[in-house]
């Protein structure tokens, strides 16, 4: 006896693989079976045994056995029971290998199949001719269109009990998702097996109620799990002359590729803001690394100043960004001037030690090369297109200038002087009278706040001054309790360079 | 058994659908698949010696393409509120969806869930913020359904809640 021919196992393995059960049988050509096997072999064909002839049963064969060539096919053999088979013969060398496939739950498939296409059919065209309204979730069109190519639907009456009936056979796909389904004889509840439609049954209804065939509710999809498979469905509610019709249709690729696209949509949303995260990100750690550089610089630009310490420029800063925040500047804008603010007295860097550092009063000449230290730091931070060192330029130049115009080193008066350097010429008095320096005792608060509202109007923007005082609460903060480690390193950095100047005497 | 709808409501990728795949299933996983629609899952347990089955209405998050209908929400006994911890903004979307909620069925339980607790490193919801919350009277329980933590419990919390309302 040889191997089974390879015909024979091809086809074999292809109905094994479309999960139709079959029978495989080889015979002489005398018709004496000899070998057989398959899952219905047993089950199908108990008279067959080995060795006898199974021709006079098997009247299918009559006309192909002998075989005149190696391959016939019988399409959809319709069996005594009723059963479907097609049956393939193959002939090798003096044998012939029959192979029964059991068609009989395809055909029944393609039946119903092909009775409910022709069903929907008509019920699309006569839904065609009743008018449909022009959305395309009440389209009737869309509703049967898959249908017909796919069979994923299930439709159903409602009766007034509050059950309903199976309209037609089930697809094997329903069978699968709702066993009950199958069970004909019994009213159904697919109400009490999916709790989706339970709610949408308020929605259809309502439509049922209305009695126009032409209105009709989509429930949206939904998923069924059960841990290991998910089924995405929807279901639609409409009237049908008189009928009540619920059908259940399993979405399949229309779920997965509006799910699909939902999924890309969203995922492109998450990666922006991914991206925009970091581009914050950065864009803080340089500012925070510019800030600090500046702060570095100009904290060695003032430590020849013996009044001036790294708190302070820092706090000055901190006083200008609360101003402008209350002002309604952008943050990138009050940023800038917490940045810019603490150059205000770079400029510093121009007066010869023996003014700057003198400890009594500055004659009047001295004081007139004091006077240059607003117009050196213009000079420094000159024909920058860069806004920050814009602003530090005006901060510069114009923070003792005067709203009344009697301020150096131009005499600008009002609104003529840039703002960011009239919000400076506030706080840098504020912090200086609150705080202890080498020549002074710090003053109370309320007393600064006093001796500056003298100032109103003359010295100071009279409507920022009022700005300024509403925030005394948060302004005393920074003053007092704002920990402020960079200033503190800032001012060890002053000592060294304090230092190095002490090395260098001749400098 | 006493059953108890409940919807999960959230902005999208917060992770509602994994805190019910964690409660319900032990699963977790790192991809990110985008629920349309709804998706139905159930759960038994037993409280106070009460078997009750809690139906976790898995709702599609709420975005600028998505919004969650109002008729998904009929018949909720509860609600899960999820925000994500990494991103600040869905705290307010869930604000939104709580009114939606009371809006359709009243005042039902909820908790508020402040997921991803694993990638804490990252929060942009301020503790203070969460603290804030639970000044006002919300019940916000800190979760990752990556790691497990605190997953049963707000579930069970908010059953708690529900029998309590139902009695």
């Amino acid at each position: 006896m040889s191997a089974y021919p390879e015909t024979v196992v091809d086809k074999i393995l292809e109905v094994t693989l479309r999960s139709n059960k079959f029978a495989y049988f080889a015979i002489d050509e005398n018709g004496r079976l000899f070998r057989q096997g398959g899952e219905i072999a047993a089950t199908g064909f108990p008279q067959w045994k080995p060795g006898q002839s199974i021709l006079d049963d098997a009247l299918f064969l009559s006309g192909y056995v002998p075989m005149s060539r190696d391959y016939e096919c019988i399409e959809s053999y319709q069996a005594g029971d009723d059963s479907i088979f097609d049956v393939h013969l193959f002939k090798d060398q003096e044998q012939i290998w029959i192979l029964l496939i059991d068609k009989t739950s395809d055909m029944e498939w393609e039946s119903a199949a092909r009775q409910q296409a022709n069903e929907l059919r008509l019920l699309k065209q006569q839904a065609a001719q009743a008018g449909s309204v022009g959305d395309q979730d009440s389209d009737p069109h869309t509703h049967f269109d898959f249908f017909e190519s796919r069979l994923n639907m299930m439709a159903l009456s409602a009766n007034d009990d509050g059950s309903f009936a199976r309209l037609e056979p089930v697809s094997e796909r329903f069978k699968r998702l709702y066993p009950e389904s199958t069970e004909s004889a019994r009213a159904l509840y697919p109400q009490q097996k999916f709790p989706f439609v339970e709610n949408f049954l308020i929605d259809a209804a309502e439509v049922w109620q209305a009695g126009d065939d032409k209105r009709r509710v989509r429930s949206g999809p939904w998923v069924e799990t059960d841990g290991n498979t998910e089924v995405a469905l929807e279901a639609i509610a409409l009237n049908w002359k008189g009928s009540k019709l619920l059908f259940l249709e399993i979405l399949d690729e229309s779920y997965r590729l509006n799910q699909s696209f939902l999924q890309i949509g969203r995922e492109g949303v998450l990666l922006n803001r991914v991206l925009e995260d970091e581009v914050r990100k950065q864009t803080r750690e340089i500012r925070a690394r510019e800030e600090e550089i500046a702060l570095r610089l100009v904290c060695a630009a003032d430590s020849r100043d013996d009044g001036e310490t790294g708190s302070h420029i820092r706090r000055l800063g901190l006083y200008s960004e609360l101003i402008a925040q209350q002002l309604g500047w952008s943050n990138a804008d009050a940023e800038e001037i917490r940045i810019a603010a603490p150059m205000h007295d770079i400029g510093k860097i121009g007066i010869p030690d023996h003014i700057l550092k003198k400890p009594g009063q500055l004659t009047e000449s001295e004081f007139e090369i004091m006077k240059l230290h607003p117009e050196i730091g213009g000079r420094i931070l000159s024909n920058s297109e860069t806004p920050l060192v814009q602003m530090a330029r005006d901060i510069c130049l114009g923070h003792h200038e005067k709203w009344d115009g009697s301020g150096y080193p131009h005499g600008l008066a009002g609104e003529n002087i840039p703002i960011s350097a009239r919000i400076v010429a506030i706080v840098d008095v504020f912090d200086a009278l609150i705080h202890k320096r080498v020549y002074k005792n710090e003053m109370p608060v309320d007393e600064a706040i006093a001796l500056m509202l003298e100032g109103s109007g003359s010295h100071f923007d009279p409507d920022l001054l009022d700005l300024f005082l509403s925030l005394k609460e948060k302004l005393t903060e920074i003053a007092f309790d704002y920990s402020n480690p960079i200033g503190d390193d800032l001012t060890r950095a002053a000592s060294i360079i304090d230092d190095i100047h002490l090395l260098r005497p001749g400098d | 058994m006493s059953k108890f709808k409940v919807c999960m409501l959230g902005a999208f990728a917060v992770g509602k659908t994994s805190l019910v795949q964690r409660y319900v299933h032990s699963l977790f996983s790192d991809r990110y698949q985008t629920t349309l629609g709804v998706r139905i899952d159930k759960k038994s347990l037993r409280l106070a010696e009460r078997p009750i089955e809690v139906i976790l209405w898995d709702l599609a998050g709420e975005d600028d393409f998505i919004n969650v209908r109002g008729s998904y929400l009929r018949g909720s006994a509860g609600g899960v509120l999820v925000a994500d911890g990494t991103r600040a903004e869905t705290l307010d979307i869930v604000f939104k969806l709580k009114d939606k909620l009371f809006h359709e069925v009243g005042e039902v339980p909820v908790i508020l869930i402040v997921n991803k607790s694993d990638l804490r490193d990252n929060w942009t919801i301020e503790a203070q913020r969460i603290e804030a919350l639970r000044d006002e009277g919300w019940q916000v329980i800190e979760t990752s359904a990556k790691d497990s933590s605190n997953v049963d419990q707000a579930f069970e919390s908010l059953a708690e809640q529900m029998l309590v309302s139902l009695s």
